[in-house]
């Protein structure tokens, strides 16, 4: 029987052995967690110890807040690299079978690109890409 | 030094106290759940990356893949006090570095452990001068000490492993953890007390309340000093051309009178102006005259009271001049009067900022209409001006620096010192962050305030003096002879290059013809540490960038060329192995298969680097149009050396005014246009091919004869002369004791060193020590260009615009 991507998506439940071991798997990774920060937490030495308590910076004592507003340009351009970025996945998945998908398939993910396209140029209008050197003074 | 003894210490004065609990302060047997603790922490030490100088290269060759430090369980040296516990401190600690150091060691988590690396963080090492701190021990507790000037890359090993040894066996970690009463959680927790538990006697213990003798024959005393009877010819006087001619009556025909030539200099033509004139006569020395000086050189002071012959004015400005276009010096002698106020000349030299900054500094002299005149190298709180000769020249002789100090004098606030760098500071400060002086690319303790607006800077300045070793104080009480290890201190990656420097200037006022094979082993040296040094700065830079493979390859030839120094010179960075009139010693048997070996296999390791880094596109896009720099303001700033061959100029020392026979080899002189991050990578790469073709054609043609001049009067005698005539032993004796005597006069002697021009200003009074010494370091202008370079590029950029540049603490700070 040719292995379509629908029958993948239907034979994908919940009692099915591997699932079951993705669950036993998280489960332990989350009593990982909590053991490790339940023993720091009750095995640390909360001692306040002066200096420790002040941000490092390289050796001096800061200047002002270290929680300041100012404009994050590469922290946004990250961020909206992330969000673009998921929907490789999508097409990518959608591209290599795209032989055996049928045109109703097509217009879905013409459709999703459309609707990100869409975002890309809001973002783009709103100034969000604008990173750069852009302030003088 | 064990914990045990001081924890029963500690329990025992507890007791005599009256304290009830005291014996459950004492370590108990060492349970199981210790031993693995122990061994927890005993095999994975990460050590923080605390550099103060030379050692601090020792300290950052043991990462790399001769000497591996992963075996210790960190496979890198950490950055950031929150992720290390071990400090390493290696190197001086200075008066102005020590808060930091004080409070880096605080902000480590527990356990934590201090290792104390060199002479220098042990006890103040040979640099006993008024700006260093005699022993790390005396702010914070250190575990283990390493010994050695600087120590090698081994005995830091043998130190972690000494270190684990004392973790095994002392440590009682279980019952700390686990938050309960005894046991020990690593490391001391006293500090050594002068007097008490620490002798800071220069002579050794057990010296106390005997009085230290010899001060009688160092200024500003120089009573009994019997160079005084000693006869030397006059220093040689300067052959003037007819070009100098036309300079001095264009001179005289603009200023007249005014001027007074000074009939017999050594080194360059040198004139006397009054205060009131010297802003005139440096204008019109750059824009007018018929030798254009485009370049201001240096600004320095002498202070003169303790001069034999007394002038009848105090202080003497001295401002070095440099003509790009005709290869000439100038010097200008500029009499201080009563008001010890000069004009400022920031409107004709932007560079002359820090150079009278550094002048108000060190000796008190003010100058009218400087945009923001302020200490530069010494603390803020300083009392007094170090370089006049009435301050204190040994920390010995002042208080010792303890906790408390550290605790009370910290480096002064950001936002200040932003403000102090500019007339009208804005109206409102966008975000200040701190680059250093402890950070893990500054290439040394410097300290870079920036000011941001997101990612950009806005502005920035430059904070300076972390490294000030007071070199040019304690020249002032050493013999020549005696100066010149400290010489190869002053750039730590350039050993033997910086020796040359000095001694030219040194060999200029004696006179001393030095023989060809002295001169080739000379040029063979340099070239081996600008070799060296460019290794090293290849590395570090790609790795500020992000690129961390390339230092572990670079440092592989760079111990390739230590070995062959150690071969040859005995030492790996600091050989001292020059002296005046040729070298320490001839060269070894043998010398020539370690060198033909080396210039064989070079060139092919460097085309590897060439692909292995500029075939990077992420490398090339961080430093292609990165830190822009133009040839006129590269001019203006008095930038040299790789830096401004990268903005176009040909200049080179070795080829306009070859100094050792420079003339004889054939060799390039790289330059590019852009004057941007990339030009100076690649200007750097491809000085590295042709000081391998110098090494080569050293090999080759390396000439037979003397290695040290036959005039002895200068000289520290061959020995197997001194075994054959008693006047060779006579001068033996005299020289290697209290010092040559070297004719009075100034002389000014540069040398392309790997940074640039490195120069050398010598003023001698007739006696056996400088009486004064000035250094001129190439990354002082660089650094202070820095805000022309980074101005309106991001944060990301300036990493690689500092990388660029190639300078060094020490060579900044001296």
């Amino acid at each position: 029987m040719p292995q379509s991507p629908e029958y993948m998506s239907t034979g994908f439940n919940a009692w099915d052995p591997s699932v079951f071991s993705l669950i036993v798997f998280a489960l332990l990774a989350a009593g990982l967690v909590t053991a490790l920060l339940t023993l720091s937490v009750v095995l640390t030495r909360r001692r306040s110890e002066g200096e420790k308590g002040r941000p490092y910076e390289c050796g001096v004592i800061p200047s002002g807040s270290a929680r300041p507003s100012y404009p994050a340009p590469f922290w946004l351009v990250a961020v909206f690299f992330l969000l673009f970025d998921v929907e490789a996945v999508y097409v990518v998945s959608w591209a290599v079978s795209f032989t055996r998908l049928t045109w109703a398939s097509w217009g879905q993910i013409t459709f999703f690109i459309g609707v990100l396209m869409l975002g890309l140029f809001w973002v783009w209008r709103k100034g969000g890409l604008e990173w750069g050197m852009t302030r003088k003074r | 030094m064990g914990h045990d003894a001081q924890a029963i210490d500690r329990a025992v004065r507890a007791a005599m106290k009256g304290d009830a609990d005291a014996a459950k302060t004492l370590p108990g047997r060492a349970g199981l759940g210790d031993m693995v603790l122990n061994w927890c922490q005993a095999n994975s030490l990460w050590p923080l990356f605390f550099g103060l100088s030379c050692c601090f290269v020792e300290q950052a060759t043991v990462f790399t893949g001769v000497y591996d430090i992963a075996r210790f369980g960190a496979e890198v040296l950490r950055g950031s006090p929150r992720q290390a516990d071990l400090l390493v401190v290696s190197g001086t600690v200075f008066k102005k570095a020590a808060p930091m150091v004080k409070r880096v060691y605080e902000q480590m988590p527990r356990p934590k452990w201090v290792i104390s690396m060199g002479s220098c963080a042990n006890t103040g090492g040979m640099y006993d001068v008024y700006s260093v701190v005699q022993g790390v021990d005396q702010i914070i507790p250190v575990d283990v000490y390493v010994t050695g000037c600087p120590p090698r890359p081994e005995a830091l090993l043998h130190g972690l492993i000494t270190l684990q040894d004392m973790i095994r066996q002392k440590n009682r970690p279980l019952r700390p953890v686990l938050n309960l009463e005894g046991g020990h959680l690593g490391g001391r927790d006293d500090i050594l007390v002068p007097g008490e538990t620490k002798d800071r006697d220069t002579r050794g213990p057990g010296m106390a309340g005997i009085p230290a003798r010899g001060t009688s024959v160092t200024p500003p005393l120089f009573a009994g000093s019997r160079s005084d009877d000693m006869w030397t010819p006059p220093a040689p006087k300067f052959p003037f051309t007819p070009v100098h001619e036309s300079l001095r009556e264009a001179l005289a025909a603009r200023f007249g009178e005014l001027l007074a030539w000074h009939e017999s200099p050594v080194d360059m033509p040198t004139v006397t102006v009054p205060v009131e004139r010297v802003v005139e006569v440096l204008d019109f020395c750059k824009r007018e005259a018929p030798i254009r000086f485009e370049r201001l050189e240096d600004i320095t002071a002498v202070d003169e009271t303790a001069r034999k012959v007394r002038p009848d004015h105090d202080f003497t400005a001295i401002y070095t001049l440099t003509s790009l276009s005709s290869i000439e010096y100038l010097r200008i002698r500029v009499p201080v009067g009563e008001s010890l106020e000069l004009p400022s000349v920031t409107a004709v030299w932007p560079s002359a900022n820090w150079y009278e900054c550094e002048m108000w500094d060190m000796f008190g002299i003010r100058f009218a209409g400087h945009p923001g005149l302020r200490r530069l190298i010494m603390p803020e709180e300083w009392q007094g001006h170090p370089l006049r000769k009435g301050d204190p020249q040994r920390a010995t002789e002042m208080a010792p620096y303890l906790a408390e100090d550290a605790r009370r004098e910290q480096p002064e606030d950001a936002v200040s010192l932003l403000e102090k760098a500019h007339a009208a500071p804005p109206a409102r400060r966008e975000f200040v962050l701190n680059i250093g002086p402890h950070h893990y690319s500054t290439h040394g303790l410097v300290r870079f305030i920036l000011e941001l607006y997101g990612e950009e800077i806005v502005d920035m300045t430059t904070d300076i003096g972390y490294h000030h070793r007071g070199v040019e104080k304690i020249a002032e009480h050493q013999s020549w002879h005696q100066f010149i290890p400290y010489t190869d201190r002053l750039d730590y990656l350039s050993g033997a290059a910086n020796n040359l420097t000095y001694l030219l200037a040194v060999e200029k006022l004696c006179g001393v013809a030095v023989p060809d094979r002295a001169q080739c082993v000379r040029v063979m040296l340099a070239e081996f540490y600008r070799l060296s040094n460019h290794l090293l700065w290849l590395g570090t830079m790609v790795q500020d960038l992000g690129m961390i493979t390339p230092v572990f390859h670079t440092f592989r030839e760079r111990e390739q060329i230590l070995d062959i120094m150690e071969a040859i010179t005995g030492a790996r960075l600091h050989p001292a192995w020059l002296r005046i009139g040729g070298l320490a010693m001839d060269l070894p048997d043998g010398w020539d298969k370690l060198v033909r070996d080396f210039v064989t296999i070079f060139p092919k390791r460097v085309e590897g680097y060439r692909r292995m880094i500029t075939g990077n596109p992420i490398v090339r896009a961080r430093v292609k149009g990165i830190g822009r720099l133009s040839l006129a303001d590269a001019v203006d700033h008095g930038i040299s050396g790789a830096n401004l061959r990268a903005c176009g100029s040909t200049r080179d020392l070795r080829k306009v005014a070859p100094y050792s026979g420079y003339e004889q080899y054939d060799f390039d002189i790289p330059t590019r246009e852009d004057g941007d991050c990339l030009a100076r990578f690649e200007v750097r790469f491809e000085e590295m091919v042709q000081s391998n073709r110098i090494i080569a054609q050293c090999l080759e043609w390396m000439p037979s004869g003397r290695f040290m001049a036959d005039d002895y009067r200068y000289c520290i005698p061959d020995k197997r002369d001194t075994l054959r005539d008693i006047e060779s032993l006579i001068h033996h004796f005299i020289n290697a004791t209290r010092g040559p005597k070297v004719p009075a006069g100034e002389a000014y002697a540069a040398t392309e060193a790997p940074r640039g021009e490195q120069g050398f200003y010598v003023v001698s009074d007739g006696g056996n020590m400088p009486y004064r010494l000035h250094m001129r370091s190439p990354g002082y202008a660089s650094v202070q260009a820095l805000p022309l370079m980074t101005i309106g590029h991001t944060i990301a950029d300036f990493i690689a615009i500092m990388g660029s540049l190639d300078y060094i603490a020490p060579d900044l700070d001296r």
